[in-house]
């Protein structure tokens, strides 16, 4: 949905005790916050990619980023582990803590954040290795000591996909069909024990059946991880997701310039039966995109 | 966008109306039939309750199909579900109706009561500016409009009440003590016809505000 600069409203950040008080439902405020973001801006080469962001993504749920081409939900998402640290010229500005910590704090080790956030893509990206090493690579790198052969089949017994490998082990990861590279994505990311999973666009590359089992997959992750997932597919959102949060475009008067904004950001149920914003509403149930 | 699915909401929504005046039909011809006690115009009545459920069942498949293919979200899920739930009020005005005729054929021969004849032809025309009042107020999205049948409703109430005194005042003759039994049958259908169009105003509520409240609770009954 894309809005010209003037009709957008800055978005206050709805903190849980006020989401919980607005539906009733006291388990939200309980909830700890593993990300709290509070008037964060992405540009890059001066250009501003999103401003104005403040949300907190809850613990132990799957929060959705949903919205239009171009809004910024993979700027945003990438800013979770810095990923955008990597980009030329992109600037972040604002605030994101991570367990009441400034992410981007000096004194913070950018290699220690994506460990502890790991990253699923679009596009499954396993190693040209054997599956056995696609996996075992993390804990290599990070000297974890303990039994590796233990790691790599728990992360793979995690990602549920053990059963269909553990007999060929050492065969090349590039010959797994897209889900189970995709599944083995999962799984090299849960070997090194993360606390939190971002996924971006996770399941868009591939057939329905397999889409199915990574969702099924989520719901069981998110028992002991945190995930955030971009997701252009909105009924995938709306069968995943406890919380969705809806970008949008605010395009200058001029036409110009193009900035993604947040328009809502609520538990999924009131995102896809009421939602309080028409931005919202007209996107969700297709009128506009 | 999603033009088609817009086309089919409409569809759905234009089958109802026309239910509706269905309904409209049936309920003048119990009414009339019972107030002439017109044993033809009952089985007409009786015979074109198969129109109306004919009608609920083309709606309800409606609804079926568009729930698999279109996944209604937000105001088109209540719209969706309002329009199920009207669609079962409907049907069931259509029954009420058909329990009318039936009774007025139950009762041929039997001496009427002018007075409660006058008052049932009169809880007929306030049950059918209900209908009307209901169906609209969905068309529109009008709150206000839904809200008011409340106030309809309780006239028809006080009528159906006034009833029970009436056949207490008349009932000393045996064939007009059955008479009034079966007639207090009719009144309670025409009540209950009152009551489904609230049923429906509540959902035009529900689908306007996205909140669902019924406009009156249980104890003042």
């Amino acid at each position: 949905m894309i809005t010209t600069t003037g009709q957008a409203s800055t978005i206050e950040p709805m903190s849980l005790a006020e989401i919980a008080r607005e539906h009733g439902d006291e388990n939200v405020a309980s909830r700890e916050s593993v990300f709290q973001v509070r008037d964060l801006a992405v540009s890059y080469s001066g250009n501003t990619a999103i401003r104005e962001v403040g949300l907190d993504v809850l613990k132990n749920a799957i929060t959705a980023f949903i919205g239009p081409s171009g809004c910024g939900k993979s700027t945003l998402i990438r800013c979770f582990n810095r990923m955008n640290d990597l980009v030329p010229g992109a600037k972040v500005d604002g605030e994101v803590l991570y367990h009441g910590k400034d992410l981007y704090a000096a004194d913070v080790d950018p290699v220690e954040v994506r460990r502890r956030i790991g990253m699923v893509f679009q596009k499954p990206n396993p190693f040209p290795k054997s599956i056995y090493d696609n996996v075992a690579f993390g804990p290599r790198v990070l000297a974890m000591k303990d039994d590796l052969s233990e790691r790599v089949e728990g992360a793979l017994q995690q990602a549920a996909l053990w059963d269909e490998v553990k007999d060929r082990l050492k065969e090349s990861a590039l010959g797994l069909s897209g889900g189970q590279q995709q599944r083995l994505c999962i799984a090299r990311c849960l070997a090194v024990e993360p606390d939190v999973i971002l996924m971006d666009e996770p399941a868009s590359a591939l057939d329905p059946i397999s889409t199915t089992r990574i969702e099924d997959l989520m719901h069981e992750l998110k028992r002991q991880y945190t995930i955030v997932i971009v997701t252009h597919n909105m009924q995938q959102a709306a069968r995943v997701a406890d919380m969705t949060a809806f970008f949008s475009v605010d395009v200058a008067p001029d036409g110009g310039r193009r900035t993604g904004i947040l328009v809502e950001y609520d538990k999924t149920a009131k995102i896809f039966t009421t939602p309080a914003d028409k931005r919202t509403e007209d996107y969700v149930t297709g009128r506009f995109g | 966008m999603r033009i088609s699915f817009q086309q089919e909401l409409d569809e759905l929504e234009a089958l109802l109306r026309v239910e509706g005046e269905l309904v409209l039909r049936s309920l003048r011809g119990a009414v009339e039939a019972v107030c002439s006690q017109d044993v033809e115009l009952a089985d007409e009545v009786i015979a074109f309750d198969d129109d109306i459920d004919a009608q609920y069942f083309e709606v309800e498949q409606g609804i079926e199909l568009l729930l698999a293919r279109q996944t209604p979200v937000a105001s088109d899920l209540r719209l969706v579900l309002a329009l199920l739930k009207d669609n079962l009020h409907l049907e069931r005005m259509g029954d009420l109706c058909t329990t009318i005729a039936k009774l007025t054929k139950l009762t041929k021969g039997l001496p009427p009561d002018e007075t409660l004849l006058a008052g049932f032809k009169e809880m007929g025309e306030r049950a059918e500016q209900m209908i009307r009042v209901a169906i609209r107020s969905l068309e529109q999205r009008d709150r206000v409009a839904a809200e008011s049948l409340l106030e309809l409703d309780e006239l028809i109430d006080r009528a159906n009440r006034r009833v029970v005194n009436r056949l207490l005042e008349i009932g000393h003759d045996l064939e007009v003590r059955e008479w009034g039994l079966r007639m207090i049958l009719v009144s309670r259908c025409l009540e209950r016809i009152g009551d489904h169009a609230v049923d429906i105003g509540e959902q035009t509520a529900y689908l306007v505000t996205g909140e669902f409240r019924e406009f009156t609770d249980a104890s003042r009954q």
